[in-house]
C-alpha cells in the first residue's frame, strides 16, 4: 500500500490555520503518518517465565477441535496456541523446553474413516510442528487427567495409557522419535512416573501395578503391590499431585494419601485428613477434574474444595484450602470468584494460583500467597481441563 | 385418582406376569441384535416420572454427556445414523415412582462430533477410572465400531437390582 | 336385607382389601442377584450374550466352555482382571463365573461341568493376572 505524500488543502481558513498550528506541533512533516507494515509477520516465543500455563481443552462440544492456549498469567495474554486433534487430553513438557509433545488423534474425515493416533513434537518458540510419531490407535479417549499420559523422570521415555477397553501402556522414545512397544496393564488405568524408567498405576482392586522400563524402553519387570487404597468405602481420587518422590491423592472423603517411591518401590505413607470431623458434618469435600495443586518448594498442598454429599466428587468449588504438607495443617482459604475445577500452582517463589472450569472458558489468576485476585484471561476454547506448566 | 390407581396397578402387572417369565427362564433382558428398531419409548409415565431431556430425570443419576432424547433419540434409542456402542458401563438408579433401583446401562450413540445438547453431568456411585466398569468418565465409544466419536448417551433399563 | 347389605358391605371391604394389596404390595420382580452381579460388574463390556467385541473384548462364548474344563483354565477365569479385582465376593464371583459358563455358551454345558466354588475363587484370586492376551492365547492354543 503506498502513502499519500501530499496534504489536503482545507479551504476554510481556521481550518488552514489549525492544520498550521498542528504542522508547528507535530513536526516538520505534519501529523504522524503510519508507515506501512510488512506482510508475513509472525511472531515467535521468548523464554518462558514460570507465570506461564499450559490451558488444555478438550473441546468437549467438538471433539476433533482439541486445543492447547498458552497464557502469561503476567500480563494476561494469550501467547498462541496449538491445534491438538480429536478428544485431546494434554500436552507434555520436557525439562529442557525446546520442545513441547502433545499425542494426538485424527480420522480421516474428521468423526468418522481411519483412525491415526500420533505424537506429535512441536517447537517450544516457535510452536509450529516439527515431528511426529505414530502411535497404536488406542489412546484412552476419556475425561483429562495427568495420569493419563506423562513423561519418565529423565523425559526420555513418553508413557500413554490406552483404553479400547483392554488397558495397555505405549511407550514412545523421545531420542529416536520411535514407538518402543506397546506393554499390557490389564486390570490397571493410569500412568505416574516415579523414576527414570519406572511407574505405577492404579488397579480396581486397590493394589497398584509397578512397571520397570529397560534402557531402551521395553518391558523390564511388572509387579503388583499389595492391596494399598480401599476402593469400595472411600475410593481414591485418580488425580494426584507430586511432590518429589511423593505422589499425593485424596480420596472422595478427603483423605491425603502420599505414595513414596523408593529404591524398593511405591509405598503408601500414613495417610492424614483434609477435613477435622467437624467440617466433615458440613459436606466438605474435594472436587472437579484437577483438585489438587502443590507448590514444592514451600510443601504447600493447595484443593478446590465444596460442600455436598456422596457422588459430587467431580463437582467444582468456590474455596481453594490450602495445607502445609509437614504439620498437615490448613493454613489459608482462599475464596474464588468463580467456582474451579482444575488449579495449578507456579513453582517459582511468588507463585500465581491458576484456575479454570470445564463449565466456562476463562482461567482466572490468583497470587497464591495472600489470595488476592489478580485477572482473568476470557475465551479460552470450549471446555478447559487441565493446566500444566511449562 | 382411581384412575392414576389403575395405571399404577396394571403397569405392575405386566412387570410382574411379562417380567417374571423372562428373567426366570435365565434368558438375558437385553436385545442382543444390533441395530434393533426402538421399542416404544416408556408406555408408562406414572411408572417412568420425569423427562428424559432434563438432567433431573432419574435414570441419568450417573451419566455424563449429552442427552440423545434432546438429539433425535430417545431414552434407550439412537438418534439417526449413529451407532449405538454396546460397550458400556452399567449403573444403577433410584425410581423414585415405585422405589426401586434400577440397573441402568450407558450406552452412548457413536459415529459423528458431539450433539451439544443438553449436557448433564451427575456421578451417583460413580467410581474412578481404575474401576472402568462404574466409572463415566471414559469415552465408551471407544468400543463401538465407529470408534471414539461420541455424538451422545441413553440410559437403558436393564434389570431391576433392589 | 341386613344380609344383603352385610354381604356387599364385606364384598365391599374384601374388593378395597384386594384393592389396596394390589397397589401397596405387589410383588417387585427383581433380576436374580447372580445376573444383577454380571450386569454390574461384566456385562458392560462382556455384553449380554457374552459375545464382546472383536480385537477389543474377547467373546466368552466358547472360551469359558473350553478353559473351564482344565484347572489352569479355570484358574485363568477367575484371575483374569475383570473377574479377580472386581467387588464380587469370592462366593458372588463364583457364582457368576458358573452362571456365564451355563448362560453364555454357545454349545450345550456338558453334565461333567462342574459350578466355581467359593474356596477355589479365593485360592486363585489371590493372584490377579497382568499378562493377561499371552496366557490366554497359549490356553486356548495347548487345549487338547
Amino acid at each position: 500500500m503506498t502513502g499519500r505524500s501530499e496534504m489536503i488543502r482545507p479551504r476554510r481558513a481556521w481550518a488552514g490555520a489549525a492544520l498550521a498550528v498542528a504542522a508547528c506541533v507535530c513536526g516538520p512533516r505534519g501529523w504522524a503518518q503510519l508507515p506501512a507494515e510488512p506482510a508475513g509477520a509472525v511472531e515467535q516465543l521468548t523464554q518462558p517465565t514460570p507465570h506461564w500455563v499450559w490451558v488444555n481443552d478438550m473441546a468437549f462440544f467438538a471433539f476433533p477441535d482439541g486445543k492447547a492456549f498458552l497464557v502469561d498469567g503476567d500480563s494476561g495474554k494469550m501467547l498462541g496456541m496449538l491445534s491438538t486433534g480429536y478428544s485431546f487430553t494434554s500436552v507434555l513438557i520436557p525439562k529442557t523446553g525446546a520442545v513441547i509433545y502433545a499425542p494426538e488423534i485424527y480420522f480421516s474425515r474428521g468423526t468418522r474413516g481411519t483412525r491415526t493416533d500420533v505424537v506429535t513434537i512441536y517447537d517450544a518458540t516457535r510452536l509450529e510442528p516439527v515431528g511426529e510419531i505414530e502411535i497404536p490407535p488406542k489412546r484412552a479417549s476419556l475425561m483429562p487427567m495427568p495420569g493419563a499420559q506423562a513423561l519418565t523422570d529423565d523425559d526420555r521415555f513418553l508413557l500413554i495409557y490406552n483404553f479400547t477397553p483392554s488397558q495397555s501402556v505405549t511407550v514412545v522414545d523421545t531420542h529416536s522419535r520411535k514407538f518402543v512397544g506397546e506393554i499390557e496393564t490389564a486390570g490397571c488405568a493410569l500412568v505416574y512416573p516415579t523414576g527414570p524408567r519406572s511407574f505405577f498405576s492404579i488397579c480396581g482392586d486397590g493394589a497398584l501395578l509397578e512397571t520397570t522400563l529397560t534402557d531402551a524402553g521395553t518391558l523390564a519387570r511388572r509387579e503388583r503391590t499389595a492391596e494399598l487404597i480401599d476402593v469400595l468405602k472411600d475410593p481414591l481420587s485418580e488425580k494426584g499431585v507430586r511432590r518429589g518422590d511423593t505422589w499425593l491423592f485424596a480420596s472422595f472423603e478427603g483423605v491425603l494419601h502420599p505414595l513414596r517411591a523408593t529404591g524398593a518401590g511405591v509405598e503408601a505413607q500414613p495417610t492424614w485428613p483434609l477435613f477435622t470431623p467437624q467440617e466433615l458434618a458440613q459436606h466438605w469435600r474435594t472436587g472437579g477434574l484437577q483438585h489438587l495443586a502443590v507448590h514444592g518448594a514451600s510443601g504447600r498442598l493447595f484443593a478446590v474444595v465444596h460442600q455436598g454429599g456422596p457422588g459430587t466428587h467431580k463437582d467444582p468449588g468456590e474455596q481453594v484450602w490450602v495445607y502445609d504438607l509437614a504439620s498437615h495443617r490448613r493454613v489459608q482459604t482462599i475464596t474464588t470468584r468463580n467456582k474451579l475445577g482444575s488449579i495449578q500452582v507456579s513453582q517459582d517463589s511468588q507463585p500465581l494460583l491458576f484456575g479454570c472450569s470445564i463449565d466456562s472458558n476463562r482461567l482466572d489468576i490468583y497470587d497464591a500467597t495472600s489470595g488476592k485476585y489478580l485477572r482473568t484471561v476470557e475465551s479460552l476454547g470450549l471446555t478447559p481441563t487441565v493446566l500444566v506448566l511449562p | 385418582m382411581t384412575r392414576d390407581l389403575a395405571r399404577r396397578v396394571s403397569r405392575r402387572s405386566f412387570l410382574g406376569n411379562v417380567g417374571a417369565l423372562l428373567f426366570t427362564t435365565g434368558v438375558p433382558l437385553l436385545p442382543v441384535a444390533r441395530g434393533a428398531a426402538p421399542t416404544a419409548a416408556r408406555p408408562d409415565a406414572a411408572a417412568d416420572p420425569g423427562d428424559p431431556q432434563t438432567c433431573e430425570y432419574w435414570r441419568h443419576c450417573a451419566i455424563d454427556g449429552f442427552l440423545c432424547a434432546c438429539c433425535g433419540g430417545s431414552i434407550q434409542s439412537c438418534p439417526p445414523g449413529t451407532e449405538a456402542s454396546a460397550i458400556t458401563w452399567v449403573g444403577t438408579c433410584h425410581n423414585p415412582a415405585d422405589g426401586h433401583d434400577y440397573i441402568v446401562s450407558y450406552n452412548d450413540c457413536c459415529g459423528k462430533s458431539q450433539c451439544g445438547r443438553c449436557l448433564c453431568n451427575r456421578n451417583e456411585g460413580d467410581k474412578p477410572l481404575y474401576m472402568p466398569f462404574k466409572s463415566n468418565d471414559y469415552n465408551w465409544c471407544a468400543g463401538s465400531k465407529v470408534g471414539i466419536a461420541y455424538h451422545c448417551s441413553t440410559a437403558r433399563v436393564v434389570g431391576v437390582a433392589k | 336385607m341386613k344380609r344383603g347389605a352385610l354381604c356387599a358391605a364385606v364384598f365391599a371391604m374384601t374388593c378395597s382389601a384386594i384393592a389396596l394389596q394390589s397397589r401397596a404390595a405387589q410383588p417387585a420382580v427383581l433380576t436374580p442377584p447372580v445376573e444383577a452381579n454380571y450386569m454390574l460388574n461384566c456385562m458392560g463390556c462382556h455384553l449380554a450374550d457374552g459375545s464382546g467385541a472383536a480385537g477389543k473384548v474377547p467373546s466368552v462364548r466358547d472360551s469359558m466352555l473350553i478353559l473351564s474344563r482344565s484347572t489352569a483354565g479355570r484358574r485363568y477365569l477367575v484371575q483374569v482382571p475383570g473377574a479377580a479385582l472386581s467387588p464380587l465376593s469370592d462366593l458372588e464371583l463364583a457364582q457368576v463365573l458358573s452362571w456365564m459358563v451355563r448362560n453364555l455358551s454357545a454349545r450345550a454345558v456338558p453334565s461333567d461341568f462342574t459350578d466355581f466354588t467359593a474356596a477355589e475363587v479365593a485360592g486363585y484370586r489371590r493372584s490377579p493376572l497382568v499378562n493377561v492376551r499371552a496366557t490366554r492365547a497359549q490356553l486356548l492354543t495347548a487345549r487338547p
